[in-house]
């Protein structure tokens, strides 16, 4: 495993700020980017590789959460329910990823990054729920106001079960892979449960702090997390998703999601590869 | 959605904006005084690391006292089962590990 040098911790923290601007500007976290980077680019194993981007993932969702805070974007007590399953499913995706062989997790960690690359490119245009704002949204729905449009925004949840069973599964990938898992959630949401796109999404960086967490409390008592490489990501991370935020707005997205689904393609055949290797 | 939602949502920002600010700090303090000074304390990274992880179970043990405080058992309830998780996933780890 490589020594974090001074040099070292300045190439992970600009690899963080790419791969942080990168995730920002695709809306799926960084840590699709800074994994390989630190697996396959510098050479940590990849369970070293996760544990750092998870501490990136924490570090983003406080962030996010904070910025976004009182605008009822997030809808915070259905994010508390699904975060019994997602903190559930991070914990024993922590406690197992350590009997996975690393060539299991590179073929794993391919897959997933090839079928994000997919989704990322059908879904170049959102699905739009329909809401009425005479709805009662119920204990779990919520209301709130749409800059874009102006109109308030009411939605009710619909299939609970489905939206517990992504926030498991998503918890148990983001452990194992280091990523947030807002790429299982967000679709199920906003395309099964009812939930507007960008309430999915706020609600979704709201509960990864937790998933997160769940999985880099493991990596910690177990030695695999390296605070100094973990410090360089997270404020690399922090540096480039909020430099890729004052930008974004001028850059035209629908190229831009097109080029970075490339990219992930790319990452994903040769994560695959060298989990075969 | 309830009236003492939106004081939770604004009590959750202040405590996630306090406890990256202060972690950030740490970590880029830490990591500057490691390489300045060869053989320097990793005290303040550890602390980063810390205050890092244990800002989203702070806001989980925040909506636990706030829900009970409102008489909401079933997400009192919702809350501290999270934070149950997260605290025996920690410590299975520990036992896990020493086995190893």
């Amino acid at each position: 495993m490589p020594v974090v040098t001074p040099l070292l911790a300045l190439i992970i923290f600009t690899a963080g700020a790419a791969a942080g601007s990168l995730g920002a500007l695709l809306g799926i976290g960084g840590g699709v980017f800074l994994v390989p980077l630190l697996n396959l680019g510098l050479g940590f194993p990849i369970g070293v590789a996760a544990a750092i981007s998870l501490a990136t993932v924490i570090a983003t969702s406080s962030t996010v959460t904070a910025a976004k805070a009182g605008k009822h974007l997030m809808n915070f007590r259905f994010g508390m329910m699904l975060e019994v399953a997602t903190a559930a499913g991070s914990v024993l995706g922590g406690l197992t990823v350590q009997l996975i062989a690393q060539s299991h997790l590179q073929q794993l960690f391919g897959i997933v990054t090839g079928l994000v690359a997919l989704l990322t490119v059908s879904r170049v245009n959102r699905r739009n729920v329909i809401t009425d704002a005479g709805l009662d949204p119920g204990i779990l729905g919520g209301r709130f106001h749409d800059d874009e449009t102006g109109a308030t925004v009411v939605y009710q949840i619909k299939r609970v079960p489905l939206a517990l069973g992504a926030s498991f599964i998503a918890g148990n990938v983001s452990s194992l892979l280091g990523i947030g898992g807002g790429v299982i959630k967000v679709p199920v949401l906003n395309g099964w449960c009812g939930m507007p796109l960008r309430a999915a999404a706020a609600t979704s960086a709201f509960m990864i702090g937790v998933t997160a967490t769940g999985g880099v409390i493991i990596y910690y008592v177990t030695g695999q997390l390296l605070p100094a490489a973990a410090a360089a990501a997270v404020l690399g991370v922090q540096l480039g998703s909020w430099g890729a935020l004052h930008v974004s707005r001028r850059l035209p997205v629908k190229a831009l999601k097109l080029l970075l689904a490339a990219v992930l393609a790319i990452v994903a055949v040769l994560m695959f590869i060298r989990g075969l290797q | 959605m309830k009236t003492g939602d939106a004081n939770l949502e604004r009590l959750i920002g202040r405590v996630l904006r306090v406890g990256v600010t202060a972690s950030s700090v740490c970590l880029a303090v830490g990591l500057l005084a490691l390489f300045s000074w060869p053989g320097a304390s990793s005290g303040l990274l550890q602390a980063g690391i810390l205050i890092l992880i244990l800002t989203p179970t702070a806001r989980v043990v925040l909506s636990i006292v706030e829900y009970a405080a409102a008489r909401d058992w079933k997400f009192t309830l919702l809350a501290s089962i999270v934070l149950l998780e997260l605290v025996g996933g920690a410590l299975a780890a520990v036992v896990f590990h020493r086995r190893l």
